[in-house]
């Protein structure tokens, strides 16, 4: 069921409702982002903007309402079918298969896009797969890694080989958590320039808390407060929205 | 020689030595040796089995010995009612374990951590009382029996498991083939997608696999496993007995997989076999060495949680560079099969 | 054959209460340590042994009930940092330590003890008349003693400085940790606690079983029950669950045989696992 020329909407969310007990996390959020923009949510924590990952990448149920990719109804799918449609995300805490290597962790991925299951044929022997791989680890700057195992990578690394992960199924749609979140000053540079390069290709949508970032990035942003959206504009328009000051920005040194 | 190069060695002397036993045992006067050999071959697949869930997809299951006993029951039941013969025994054994598997499988995957632990002990007493109680059927503890099955019949010439060579050969063909097959799987995409489990299922989740599709497969493949174990088992011994359905002897083979090294592919036949011919020695000198199989057992855990197999891999380190392993980082994949720790909720997919 | 079924009921609840009280042992060190432990059955035989042997020596089995959960105690502590705390942190792996040590108890139980089962003979002795048949005083005297050592612990937990501290280890061990709650010794101080409970269990049991080294495979089986039927983690709703299901078992066991009553219990708990996981009497949400 589609209703009307999606073609520029990337992603299209309607009257999103989760409830956790008695606390409403997302509160009937309704938006339309359109394509080839990287979009960003912000506001502070417990405003639902977790919550709203989880719901559009099917890890949790929502109680009402729907989501589109694309046109693409995705509503009520599971994490991995909502994958295979082409809708990828980062976790806040970085996760990667730690125990595999820099390469194996990219084959898996590329594996499990190509639908690959056999019980037979050896892994390595996929020529294509193998290229893709390569492919995917050059993008994301980590080649001289290719062999090391996840766990022994530096924390920006590993923030890069997740989203290496998620390029993996060529994604319509990349939800990036935090994707700097707890890196330094050289690694957040880095993966601000990789994010950019991304957006170029694949529609981005990112939830950050460092303002000075976002204020970079982003040409659009979401912000939200206690489940709802309570503003939304360019960056320009949220920094000097006295709502949004009240609400969120407060303090004036992280609204730079 | 590269680490691959001398594991890839190693197999093929470790297949030279086995093949070797009936003709060498005998030159020192101990045939008796030979079907030790061969119980542990048989034995290793329910290592195994238990090896392909901890290790693999890191599920610890503690009711492997259901689906031993349903592929030992399967045996012996169609040896006797329907004459099947050794190799028609050996299938309706493993594929009713596979059966069996994936009618428990269906509900017990679904859930993670202990609560999986428990639900497939739950399983497996459930299916051992009642086998115990349907004593027209299965003979209860005491079990039922029948006679030494013919192979092969060759121009006349007819192979039974009654030559102990013949019995002995005969296993070890099945026990290789199963493992030949283990190796194909888990190098192959389904056994990536199985690590992928291991590591991480919530992110082997947001890649695009389906979790619970993987972790029921490699149930199943693990019941066949099982059921292969009991199967032989049976022909072995020829007989089948409720008694080997008891959580014990799923706690066994724990034992011996994780002795052996969960998370390698040959480990578990290694633990298999130190612990199997340990207890043929000490049993004979001292009656309570299973006290000793429960010390090895807490001292492999607190001191070498990888087991033979992280020993064996650390002494390739060695010898392909000199120099101990400086800094392997502690979750490799051979280290601790490490079930996720606490998962938020106890249903993972379905 | 009312009153057969009557006393099968009664049996079912002098039973259950001491599966409680041991089923409660497990479900404390389960909620607190977040571990399985396998070896817990074989400290109720411990139980037993200990009794046993103490009430030969002393010649007083009252006395020797009052040794054992001291001595249970201690045992709990030392297993606890010789072999739970080294290992505590592969989660799922003290399955397996814990089912190593139970092979530890049992062997060494057989080596020292012996393997001849043995009946002990009751410190009450006795009959009242009870729905028409005569009943043990003992066994009367058992479930209310264990009724009482239920009661002892719950107050124990809710009253005092230690039961509010491992009350909030329970529930928080980070924020505890925070608050300045020594949680290591709380864990270690559990783990004895669930232990000694056990014993005690075993001492209560004693006379009205029998006595050797293997009776901790059968009570295993029946403390997971309690402790999954009725939550993992519920202390309350595992007492429920074990005076329940013993006195089920007990009625169900006067119509037909006691395997079927048993197999039952176990469906019961594998539907529990899958759609309650928190347990029959916890609420909708957790």
């Amino acid at each position: 069921m589609r209703d009307g020329g999606s073609d520029a909407v990337a992603l299209s969310v309607e009257g999103l409702t989760r409830r956790f007990g008695g606390l409403v996390a997302v509160d009937n959020v309704s938006f339309e982002l359109p394509t080839k923009r990287l979009n960003a949510i912000i506001g502070p924590n417990g405003a639902g903007k977790t919550t709203l990952f989880n719901l559009i990448s099917g890890e949790i149920r929502a109680d009402a309402g729907r989501v589109r990719v694309h046109g693409q109804d995705i509503s009520g799918l599971k994490p991995h079918q909502i994958v295979r449609r082409g809708v990828s995300r980062t976790l806040q805490i970085k996760s990667v298969f730690s125990g595999l290597t820099v390469a194996e962790n990219v084959r898996t991925a590329v594996m499990a896009h190509e639908g690959l299951a056999s019980p037979f044929r050896p892994a390595a022997s996929y020529r294509a797969v193998s290229v893709r791989v390569d492919d995917l680890v050059a993008q994301v700057g980590l080649t001289p890694h290719l062999n090391t195992r996840a766990s022994a990578l530096s924390y920006g690394d590993i923030a890069l080989l997740e989203i290496a992960l998620a390029l993996a199924n060529e994604p319509k749609l990349l939800l990036l958590d935090e994707p700097v979140c707890g890196m330094g000053p050289q690694e957040t540079e880095q993966a601000v320039a990789k994010i950019r390069e991304i957006a170029e290709s694949v529609d981005v949508v990112l939830i950050e808390h460092d303002m000075e970032v976002v204020f970079a990035v982003a040409d659009e942003i979401i912000v939200m407060a206690q489940g709802a959206i309570l503003a939304r504009g360019t960056p320009a328009e949220i920094s000097s929205s006295p709502e949004v000051q009240e609400a969120y920005l407060g303090a004036p040194e992280e609204a730079d | 020689m590269t680490a691959a190069g001398i594991s890839r060695a190693a197999v093929v002397v470790l297949l030279a030595a086995l093949i070797a036993v009936p003709l060498v045992l005998p030159m020192f006067g101990s045939s008796f040796w030979i079907d030790i050999v061969a119980e542990i071959l048989i034995w290793s697949l329910l290592a195994a089995s238990v090896n392909l869930l901890l290790g693999y997809v890191g599920l610890l299951s503690f009711g492997q010995a259901l689906y031993f006993g349903v592929g030992m029951y399967g045996a012996a039941l169609s040896v006797i009612h329907w004459g099947v013969g050794f190799w028609g025994g050996l299938a309706v054994g493993v594929v009713a374990a596979m059966v069996m598997a994936a009618i428990a499988g269906s509900v017990a995957v679904r859930l993670t951590w202990h609560y999986f632990a428990i639900i497939t002990v739950v399983f497996s007493l459930i299916l051992y009382f009642a086998a115990m109680s349907a004593k027209p059927l299965t003979g209860g503890d005491d079990g039922i029996s029948f006679s030494a099955q013919s192979v092969l019949t060759l121009g006349g010439t007819k192979f039974t498991l009654a030559d102990q060579s013949v019995q002995y050969y005969t296993i070890l063909l099945v026990v290789a083939f199963c493992y030949a097959l283990f190796a194909l799987v888990v190098r192959s995409p389904l056994g990536v997608r199985f690590m992928a489990v291991r590591e991480n299922d919530r992110r082997a989740a947001l890649v695009g696999i389906n979790v619970y599709l993987t972790r029921y497969t490699a149930f199943v493949l693990a019941g066949a496993l099982a059921g292969a174990s009991g199967a032989l088992f049976a022909f072995f011994g020829r007989y089948a007995s409720a008694s080997y359905m008891f959580y014990h002897v799923s706690g066994e083979a724990v034992v011996w997989a994780i002795v052996g090294g969960a998370g390698s592919l040959l480990g578990p036949l290694f633990g298999t076999g130190l612990l199997i011919i340990f207890r043929e020695i000490i049993s004979a000198v001292w009656e309570h060495y299973l006290f000793a199989v429960g010390a090895i057992t807490v001292l492999v855990v607190m001191f070498a949680p990888r087991g033979l197999a992280g020993a064996w891999s650390d002494l390739l380190d060695v010898m392909t560079r000199g120099k101990p392993p400086a800094n392997v980082p502690p979750s490799s994949p051979s280290a601790a099969p490490g079930l996720p720790k606490r998962a938020a909720d106890t249903t993972s997919g379905g | 054959m009312s009153a057969l079924v009557l006393a099968l009921a009664v049996n079912g609840l002098v039973w259950g209460l001491i599966i409680a009280l041991i089923a409660l042992g497990l479900s404390i060190i389960f909620g607190l340590l977040d571990i399985i432990n396998v070896a817990h059955g074989d400290f109720f035989m411990l139980g037993t042994v200990v009794v046993l042997v103490l009430t030969v020596s002393t010649g007083s089995y009252w006395l020797a009930l009052a040794l054992v959960p001291l001595i249970g105690f201690a045992v709990g502590l030392v297993l606890e940092r010789l072999i739970i705390r080294p290992t505590i942190r592969q989660a799922s792996l003290t399955i397996v330590t814990t089912f190593g040590l139970s092979m530890m108890l049992q062997e060494g139980v057989r080596a020292t003890y012996g393997a001849q089962p043995r009946r002990m003979a009751a410190p009450i002795e006795g009959t009242i008349p009870l729905f028409g048949i005569d009943y043990d005083v003992y066994r009367i005297f058992a479930a209310a003693f264990a009724a009482l050592c239920l009661v002892a612990f719950f107050v124990f937990l809710t009253r005092t400085k230690l039961g509010t501290w491992i009350r909030a280890v329970r529930h928080d061990p980070e924020t505890a940790t925070a608050l300045g709650v020594p949680v290591t010794r709380i864990c270690a101080i559990t783990f004895g606690l669930g232990t000694a409970m056990a014993l005690l269990g075993g001492a209560i049991a004693a006379p009205i079983t029998t006595v050797e080294f293997r009776t901790g495979v059968d009570i295993l089986p029946f403390c997971f029950m309690a402790v999954i039927i009725g939550g993992l983690g519920n202390l309350q709703g595992t007492v429920a669950a074990a005076v329940l299901l013993a006195v089920f078992e007990g009625l169900v066991t006067s119509v037909t045989d006691p395997t079927i009553a048993r197999i039952v219990s176990l469906g019961l708990m594998s539907v529990v696992l899958l759609v309650r996981p928190h347990g029959l009497f916890s609420g909708a949400t957790r």
